[in-house]
């Protein structure tokens, strides 16, 4: 969004560009990816349990294929509720986002194009695995309720083909920061040609040190 | 030696981008969600909890060892410019250390717990997974701080410091 119009809340931002000293995006991302991707990985655990039956007597660790499940669909209903804060958090953070107009990613986007796609990605996703989460659910307690096997290898085939998505999506996210600087205080100090020396003043309870 | 190794990037790595983030996404998710599964299955009384949170645990404590593979690589080519950087990569380098510990001597605990009974779960594993709930939030924030705030790895940041700017 343009300066002027960010400079509406003035005071209220730090050299962050948020009002606030860390992000709260990229805190939930660690929720919605560890918990997907596990998810789907039990499920893929369980619906191959036959053949590692005997890893786990070796190892002596007590699996029944039952429970695998449980993780399977427990952590995918957790990631489809707490990706909506994820992508709620992620709007609001890039309305505020000042990334330069002068660069292209490792990619070949400019920033402008990383933004847009991160945000119809993120989208996306969400749908997916809000969709994925629904498809679990009629797995377990109605379609396969009975069945040894609660999960289809069609689900677990798209679950992977999100995995790939999930990487594009997170390449392109990791490079709004690490590339534009976007939300990160020295890189907008360094490229505002200001001094660091600000930067242990920005979190004043845990400051300097902390 | 140094002509073995990989050439460095624009964000100071031997590879593309930090892996270290990406890693912990398997300690941070997984551990808290562990603990609220514990908190649910004891409010509802219901032991299919207590076993999602047992294999989140066990998957945290094989994903924190990697997390601190990574981490220690890409601290050692972090390069804190200031002594506060410098001293929370410190603390988080310990604590990082330390975490694996905790999270692999919970985990031991909760096996044998499992093993005598599935069915119920001691106030005391609750406290300990309150703490480490605790210790991971700490934690997080410390490393939060290294990317957001000094913004270590970050194309800006490792030109600055070879321009001799920082």
């Amino acid at each position: 969004m343009g300066a002027e119009l960010i400079n509406q809340l003035g005071e209220a931002l730090g050299p962050n560009g948020l009002p606030y000293p860390i992000p709260l995006h990229p805190n939930l991302v660690h929720l919605t990816l560890g918990l997907f991707i596990v998810a789907i990985g039990f499920d893929l655990v369980g619906a191959l349990f036959p053949l590692e039956k005997r890893v786990f007597r070796f190892l002596a660790i007590p699996a029944s294929q039952s429970n695998l499940f449980d993780v399977g669909w427990f952590n995918m209903v957790a990631a489809a509720i707490v990706t909506f804060p994820t992508v709620a958090a992620g709007f609001y953070e890039m309305l505020l986002a000042q990334p330069p107009s002068d660069e292209v990613s490792a990619w070949g986007l400019g920033s402008l194009s990383t933004m847009l796609w991160h945000g119809v990605g993120g989208v996306l996703l969400l749908a997916l695995i809000v969709g994925m989460a629904i498809w679990r659910g009629f797995q377990r307690y109605l379609w396969r309720q009975d069945r040894a096997r609660q999960v289809q290898w069609s689900y677990l085939g798209v679950g992977l083909a999100i995995f790939a998505l999930m990487f594009a999506h997170g390449t392109l996210g990791a490079q709004l920061a690490a590339e534009f600087g976007v939300h990160i205080s020295a890189d907008r100090l360094l490229r505002a040609g200001q001094d660091l020396s600000v930067l242990q003043v920005i979190s004043p309870v845990l400051g300097g040190l902390w | 030696m140094f002509d073995y190794l990989p050439p460095l990037n624009n964000h100071n790595l031997p590879y593309p981008d930090t892996m270290h983030p990406i890693v912990v996404h398997f300690v941070i998710a997984m551990a808290l969600f562990a603990f609220v599964c514990d908190l649910v299955g004891t409010v509802t009384k219901n032991p299919r909890y207590f076993e999602v949170s047992w294999w989140n645990m066990a998957f945290a404590t094989v994903s924190i060892f990697i997390a601190v593979i990574f981490g220690q690589v890409e601290a050692g080519l972090a390069e804190p410019y200031s002594a506060p950087a410098e001293a929370t990569l410190n603390l988080h380098t310990i604590l990082g250390w330390s975490l694996s510990g905790i999270i692999a001597a919970i985990t031991g605990w909760r096996y044998v717990l499992r093993s005598r009974d599935s069915q119920t779960l001691p106030l005391a594993y609750l406290g300990a997974g309150a703490l480490l709930t605790g210790l991971v939030f700490f934690q997080t924030y410390l490393g939060d701080k290294l990317v957001w705030i000094y913004g270590l790895h970050t194309v800006e940041v490792v030109e600055a410091l070879r321009k001799g700017v920082l």
